[in-house]
This record gives structure tokens, sequence and C-alpha cells, in this order.
């Protein structure tokens, strides 16, 4: 099916949806200053101290091994600077994305749903640091929002989401596939479309759309790629969503790959085995910023 | 057994280390097994008189370190094989691979399956594979031959995989279906059906023998795990292009947990599932 159709269908669907998570009033000032010319870090960083939930959140983001800053990142006007202005619109609007969904996730445990999201952060820095790709805040950013659609089917289709998890469950079944044929579209378009509610910047947008194909992107196919790759990676080592999606994948076939080994020739000399171990060596890393993000205990 | 002082492992000691087997071995030693090797690494420590890990690190590098290498190895890995060892690769056969390879072939025509355990120890492996496909008799194998084939350079192993009669140990790991069906207790000692035995021949092979390994042909899986870490990388590359030539163009080669084939081989690629990789051509 084509995407405009898929998407088309997901802009029905979404439309339907009369309780759909708002932005919080504090995330949604500070979006409201970045629109502002000339604005200072001070103030938005004044702005974000008033509500401490985000504030602690986006110091814990930061400042995990999971996103490993080069130096320990101290006050959230410091955090600020690191990122510069223009990493502050996503982190409040992932942040945003936290909040609206981090009690329940539907059909999904809360705490899966975070753990595959982070862990493909992680990754999606990782792969972005070793082929050189120049925003690695935003492979992570990317990596964290990717499944916004999941955790939308998971909550307001909670019934037909866990019938279609059941129907694919230790099958080598593409979970986006099965959607398609329950619900006409996606988790990618279903998130496109939130996203796009939520003014998320195209391009994070784009990867939403596109991290189950990348070849589709126009933006920045390179970041739809990463995430891909970071997804299917998540996927095989134990930061699956516990286990729901049965994926495997032939690593030189996927189209993801063969984007980046184009723009990074060097990629064909990546270690995928320690790779893969080195993943398996960091999913505590990803499970102890989760379970401190939501304060649950440790 | 003289209990030897355990040296806490710094982080960068470990990770000396870890890279050190890494490379040399093709083993990765996961953060989580740290203070299991720190125990093994006492008894080598203890036995060589070492009294640092930065200095045994060096007598690994250093021209002793060869031997001294093997030793640790047999420290490090446990030689004990045990039925449904490898649950993510078995898991990845029945889902996936075997399903995939039965649909290639039986548009061929071809309705024969070659397995290959090739350091198969007592037989478990084998053994494992046998019961497996058994199974899938009655449905996806129904009118299929299937020949698994297992071989080992011990031949008191060799003889201890054709006898069949396993311990707890052994069998501890067998999902209840299949140890009703296909295991017999007798006196603490579980004895094999002949049904599952049947399937499987054994062999002694040195798989570092040219003259033999050229005739080990046409395989869809084979499953080589925990034996080319004792390999020095380029005895590695000759065995690993031996299982590349013996496997089917759609097959499967399948290693140990933890284990890596980077810059061993650069034909293979890899195949990855929930918990593990294959590697195919």
């Amino acid at each position: 099916m084509e995407k405009t159709q898929l998407i088309e269908k997901a802009e029905q669907l979404v439309a339907k949806i009369e309780d759909l998570p708002t932005i919080p009033a504090v995330a949604n000032q500070v979006l409201q200053l970045l629109d502002q010319p000339d604005v200072e870090i001070e103030q938005v960083a004044d702005l974000m101290l008033s509500d401490q939930v985000m504030t602690a959140r986006v110091m814990k983001m930061l400042n995990s091994p999971v996103y490993k800053p080069a130096s320990e990142i101290t006050s959230l006007k410091r955090a600020l600077v690191y990122l510069g202005l223009r990493h502050i619109r996503e982190l409040a609007l992932t942040t945003s994305f936290i909040s609206a969904f981090e009690h329940d996730a539907g059909a999904f445990n809360i705490t899966d749903f975070w753990e595959h999201s982070f862990g493909v952060g992680m990754v999606s820095k990782i792969i972005a640091a070793k082929v050189g790709y120049r925003d690695q805040e935003k492979a992570y950013i990317s990596g964290i929002i990717h499944d916004l659609g999941v955790v939308f089917l998971s909550t307001f289709k909670r019934d037909d989401f866990l019938a279609v998890l059941d129907s694919i469950k230790d099958r080598p079944v593409k979970l986006a596939d099965e959607e398609i044929k329950i619900f006409g579209t996606s988790h990618c378009e279903i998130g496109f479309c939130m996203a796009r509610k939520w003014n998320f910047p195209d391009v994070y947008c784009e990867v939403i759309a596109c991290h189950h194909d990348p070849e589709q992107a126009a933006i920045d196919p390179i970041l739809c790629a990463i995430v891909n790759l970071a997804d299917l990676f998540c996927g095989v080592r134990e930061l699956n969503y516990g286990g729901r999606e049965w994926v495997s994948f032939n690593l030189y076939e996927e189209p993801a790959w063969q984007v980046l080994r184009k723009e990074y020739p060097e990629l064909a000399n990546l270690d995928v085995e320690r790779f893969c171990y080195e993943l398996d060596d960091a999913i505590p890393d990803v499970k102890n910023l989760v379970s401190s993000i939501f304060n649950t205990n440790p | 057994m003289a209990k030897e002082l355990i040296v806490a492992i710094s982080d960068k000691d470990f990770e000396l280390l870890r890279d050190f087997i890494y490379n040399i071995c093709g083993m990765y030693f996961h953060i989580s097994k740290k203070y299991f090797l720190e125990s093994r690494l006492a008894r080598r420590m203890d036995a060589t008189g070492v009294k640092t890990h930065a200095d045994y690190y060096l007598l690994l590098k250093s021209p002793r370190g060869t031997e001294e290498l093997k030793y640790l190895m047999d420290e490090i890995t446990t030689n004990e094989t045990y039925f449904f060892r490898n649950v993510p690769q078995l898991n990845a056969m029945e889902n996936k691979l075997l399903p995939e390879i039965v649909e290639a072939k039986n548009k061929m025509g071809f309705r024969k399956l070659r397995i290959w355990s090739a350091a198969s120890s007592s037989g478990e492996e084998a053994y494992t594979m046998a019961m497996i496909l058994l199974e899938k008799r009655a449905t996806l194998l129904k009118d299929w031959i299937i020949e698994i084939v297992g071989t080992d350079i011990n031949e008191t192993v060799v003889a201890q995989a054709k006898e069949g009669v396993y311990n707890a140990y052994s069998v501890r790991n067998i999902p209840d279906m299949y140890k009703r069906k296909y295991i017999r207790e007798d006196n603490g000692k579980f004895i094999l059906a002949p049904e599952v035995k049947k399937f499987v021949t054994f062999n002694k092979l040195n798989l570092y023998d040219d003259s033999k390994m050229i005739f080990m042909k046409s395989f869809d899986f084979i499953f080589c795990a925990n034996v080319l870490i004792y390999f020095d990388t380029a005895s590695k590359s000759k065995v690993v292009q031996h299982f590349y030539n013996n496997l089917q163009p759609y097959g499967y080669f399948f290693v140990g947990q933890s284990e890596s084939l980077h810059g061993v081989n650069d034909k293979f690629k890899t195949v990855h599932f929930p918990g593990g990789f294959a590697y195919k051509k």
C-alpha cells in the first residue's frame, strides 16, 4: 500500500480519538518561548525550572551512561548550553511524550516500552558516533520517540492491538505488516500524525514515519537508517518489548545497512558480533535510566 | 582444592583481558561474567605465581602466553555440554530457519535435511536436534530424509555419544514434553530412546584434517560451539572455510554463545534473531 494512503488512514484514526494527550503547560510555554526571536538560554532555563519533573527528566536523560555526556552535566542551564538551543525544543517535546504516557501504555508493560525506546535512543547515538553522523543528540532523541505510534495503538486501540500482538507471537512476522492488516495503517504513520499534531520538527516526524523503511525518507534518510538499524538490534538483544515481536534480519540485506554503507563505506569493517555483545552489556544502563526517569525502584 | 586468594579485578584490567581474549580467541566476556572471570583468573594466577591481573595480562602477551591461554580457556569454558543448551538458537531454527530451508528444498523437490554437530562431545547437541526434528515428522518434515552427523576429535566422547546414556546434569534443560517421550530414567541414569538415536551417526574427526573435511558435504545446518576459541587465527580461518564450503547456499552456520567470527572469515554474513545470530553464505 502507498505511504500516502497509510497516512490518510492514520489521520482518520487519530482524529477519532477525543482524549488525545496534550503537551503539558510548561513544555508548551517553552515551545512558545523558543519561537520568539533572540531568546536567551537563561529565560528558557528559568521557565523549565518551574516544572521540577521536566527538569529532573531532562537531567536524567542527559547524565545517564546511556547518553554518555563528555562531562557530567550538573545544572539544567549547563545542560541547555551543552545541547544548544536547537535541541531544547525536541527535549521539551520528548519529556512531554514521556509525561503523557508515563502511567499506562495500554497493552504494553510501560517499562518494556520505555526500555525499548531508550535502548533505541542509545544505540542510535552509538551508531551515529561510529559513522560520524553530525548530530548525535538528534539520533538519541529520534530513537527515544520513534515508536510514538506504538504507544498510541497500545493505549487507544488496546484490544485490537493485543490481538495483533497475539497473532505475531513467536512468528517471524513484522509488527507493522500485521498492523496494516488490522488497522489499515501502522504505528509508523500513526506516530507521524501524532508527532505532527504536537508540532515535532519535520525531521523527527519523518524518522517516526520511516523508521522501518528509510529508503522512503526525503529529509534525512541517514538518520532514518540509523534509527532503523538501532531498532533492529534492540529487537534481537533483550530490549525487545519483552519479546512481543520476534525480530529477525539479515544485516547485509537490510536497506538501512545499504543506505549507511553507501554513505560511510568504512562501516563494512564494523565488528557486528562484538557490537551485539556490547549492547548486551549496556542493557542494565538502559534499565536503570528508565527506572530512574519514572522513579520506580532500581 | 586449595582456596585461591581472589583478587578483585579493576574495570581497566577486566577490559584489557576481555579485549585480549576476544581478539585471540573470538570469545566475548560479558560484564555480567566479571566475577566468574575473576574467580577463574585467581586459579591461573595461583598456578603461575603471578600476583596481579596486570602481570597476568603481560604473561598472556609474552612468548609463554600461547600455552597459558589454553589453560585459561579450559578454566573459563565449561566443557560439559547438555541438551537444549542454546535455546535462542533452537527457537530461531524452529521458528524461521528450518521452515525457510524446507520451503526452498521443497521447491527443488529435494526432501533431505543434513545437520552437522561439528564438535559433538557426548552427543547432546546432535540428539537435541534429532528430538526437535522428530516432532516435525508428521507435519513440516513429512516424508523427509533426516541425517544428523556428530563428530569429535576425542574417541572416548564419540563412544559415549553412541551409547546415549546421560546424567541428571545433561538432561536438566530438556522440556518436559520431550523428556517424557524420549528419555527413560533407570537408576539415576537417563537413557535416550532408540528412535532418537537412529537419526544420528557419530564419528571421530579432526576439524583440522583437510583430507577428511572435504568429504563433509552439503549440510543445511552446521553447529560448532566453543571449539574455534582454542585455535589460532590461521587455523580458525582454515576450519571456518571448510564449514563455509560444506554448507548449502541457503544453510546456516552456528557458533557458541558469546563467540565471534569477526576477522576470521569475511564471506559469512550475520543473520540476527532474538538472543543470537547465525552465519549465512
